[in-house]
């Protein structure tokens, strides 16, 4: 069967504590296997919490963290974090860190932050939106 | 790029902040000019009630923040029939006097008319 | 970072928003204007005094297509335009006029 090569984008809307992070996750190798291409993974709601860099889970679990990043790099996907869900719930770059005058910064390498905007365009420029959680 | 978008929003306005986040997605959805649905169904009609006072519990409220759908442009509100009639309440109840009240079978068509769904 | 109105020093963020929105009266707007090379007249403080007025109505700070439609609404169709929200407050009407008015920083999202 021959499948026609789309264009996807992933919504994620849940922690990495829960099983729709990982099924996200999954799909995106799933679908980057099958030949489709990834436009964008953008994070929302409590989905931000994928892109922190102070995780540290046990050794014998799966590093979903380090796996984001390692998605990213390998097929240059972008990973977009919204950027007011971010800053509520603590997640911040160097420079949000700055302009609200924060003691840290915590956004893993490889994500960005970046407007609700980002999803939309996701939805206008590909085939699928596939959103996870809730 | 234009798109058919259906945001569905399901969650009851406080509790959490899924109803609030949706109501953001859909202004940014409006804001990029696509072309917006909304439909509101299980707890989700909650966010519809008159008179809500959610200062009472340091909440913005959604009897407000809906109100301001008209000047985003979005008018293409959907309100699920059996979710409304489960919680026993009708149209009057509601802040909207312009939705389409929409049944289960309704629903599917305006899924089938969609090229994204975004659900909260 | 901060700004002195009538010898007090208010706290404003980097972009020059009210840390504290209760500090906000007029004297405050007018020096906010001030920092954004604005002389506030009667045309300016009908669109500030909309701008809260929407805020109290919706409990939201409006992006500029909702502001835009909200003044035709209450000052009719020549000044509910983007243009002319534009001449007061540029170069982004809804975040200037937002900002002078003491309404919330806008969620970045939008």
């Amino acid at each position: 069967m021959i499948v026609p090569v789309m264009i996807f984008s992933i919504n994620v809307q849940s922690p990495p504590s829960s099983q729709a992070s990982y099924s996200a996750y999954q799909f995106c190798r799933a679908l980057l296997r099958q030949g489709h291409n990834l436009h964008r993974v953008f994070f929302y709601q409590d989905g931000i919490y994928n892109a922190t860099n102070l995780a540290a889970p046990p050794q014998d679990e799966l590093d979903l963290y380090s796996e984001w990043q390692k998605l990213s790099k390998e097929h240059s996907v972008e990973l977009v974090v919204c950027i007011a869900a971010a800053l509520k719930r603590g997640l911040l770059n160097q420079e949000e860190s700055i302009r609200y005058n924060k003691a840290g910064h915590n956004l893993a390498e490889g994500f960005t932050l970046g407007g609700l905007g980002q999803l939309i365009e996701a939805a206008a420029v590909s085939d699928r939106l596939i959103t996870f959680g809730n | 790029m234009h798109k058919k978008i259906l945001l569905i929003s399901r969650h009851a306005p406080y509790g959490n902040s899924i109803a609030k986040d949706a109501f953001d997605a859909a202004l940014a959805t409006a804001i990029y000019d696509q072309d917006l649905s909304m439909l509101f169904m299980d707890d989700g009609i909650f966010q519809l009630l008159r008179d809500q006072q959610a200062q009472e519990i340091s909440q913005k409220s959604f009897t407000s923040m809906l109100s301001a759908l008209p000047f985003y442009d979005i008018d293409k509100l959907y309100i699920h029939q059996e979710s409304l009639e489960q919680r026993g309440l009708t149209i009057e109840n509601l802040i909207v006097d312009n939705a389409t009240i929409v049944n289960s079978a309704q629903i599917s068509n305006l899924l089938n008319h969609q090229d994204h769904i975004l659900s909260f | 970072m901060h700004i002195i109105v009538n010898n007090q020093q208010l706290a404003v963020d980097k972009d020059g928003y009210l840390e504290s929105l209760q500090q906000w009266n007029t004297d405050v707007a007018t020096e906010i204007a001030q920092n954004e090379n604005i002389q506030l007249s009667a045309a300016h403080w009908e669109i500030i005094y909309l701008l809260q007025d929407f805020y109290k109505e919706f409990e939201i700070s409006p992006a500029m297509r909702a502001l835009v439609k909200y003044t035709e609404k209450k000052l009719g169709p020549e000044k509910g335009k983007s243009i002319y929200l534009l001449q007061l407050f540029p170069p982004s009407p809804a975040k200037i006029a937002s900002k002078i008015a003491g309404l919330p920083r806008p969620a970045n999202c939008l």
